[in-house]
């Protein structure tokens, strides 16, 4: 156990911050491009 | 899909375009980010989450959309300064107008679904009511749609292999997207 939270901790200080913001931004971008348009593509209907 | 497509289309431009010309990329720095995923919070749960979209009515769906339009108009507007964002802007607020005036829904003109679908699917839907309960789009005749210039009137080419409707609007906002991630912001690396 304590060596699984040791390597969880490892890998999570490798993470990079820029990166972390890049997909950020790029999810938040996502979102709201999502939520903005309005297209329709019919393989959603009858669910 | 076809926004989404913007959005991964002007990322890869936009890392291409930087790497080509030796900077380093970065996506376009939001203010009030927070907005964003408040403003979709309202219709995600009523148009893309099965088990909470089945439980709202049209009215309560209609009006989700409308909040989570205009949180995300607010959000636009703050970050107006950002390349792109004026053209997105401009594409948010068509959509929104085309809902507003027609009840709540973006109005889908049953001559394109015509063109979109074969006679059967059409058959089991029904004209003045929402296309399904996962759909932003109300099914209308051309001639009772307010502004049918902006509603989703337009379909790609027969040869196209992914059948969809698209607005006006949603030309802008893939487009301000786009513009956006292929600008970012860019800082020469050493």
């Amino acid at each position: 156990m304590k060596k699984l939270i040791n390597q969880t901790v490892f890998f999570a200080s490798k993470i990079n911050k820029t990166h972390l913001q890049f997909a950020l931004m790029v999810v938040a971008l996502a979102l709201l491009v999502l939520g903005a348009g309005a297209p329709e593509d019919f393989s959603k209907v009858g669910r | 899909m076809p926004l989404l497509f913007a959005v991964v289309s002007g990322s890869l431009t936009g890392i291409g375009i930087s790497k080509f010309r030796g900077y380093a990329w970065s996506p376009p720095g939001f203010r009030f980010v927070w907005l964003i995923f408040l403003g979709f919070l309202p219709q995600w749960l009523a148009v893309y989450l099965p088990p909470t979209r089945h439980l709202l009515t049209d009215a309560q769906a209609s009006a989700c959309l409308v909040i989570s339009l205009v949180l995300l108009l607010f959000f636009s507007i703050a970050n107006l300064r950002l390349p792109g964002m004026p053209i997105l802007l401009l594409g948010l607020g068509c959509n929104l107008a085309v809902i507003l005036a027609n009840g709540g829904f973006m109005p889908l003109p049953v001559e394109t679904a015509h063109n979109l679908v074969n006679q059967t699917i059409l058959d089991g839907l029904t004209v003045g009511e929402r296309i399904s309960s996962a759909s932003k789009d109300i099914l209308l005749p051309e001639a009772q749609i307010i502004l049918p210039w902006l509603a989703d009137r337009f379909v790609p080419p027969p040869s196209f292999p992914y059948r969809f409707a698209f607005s006006l609007g949603d030309v802008f906002i893939s487009a301000g997207a786009f513009w956006m991630l292929l600008k970012g912001s860019t800082v020469k690396s050493f």
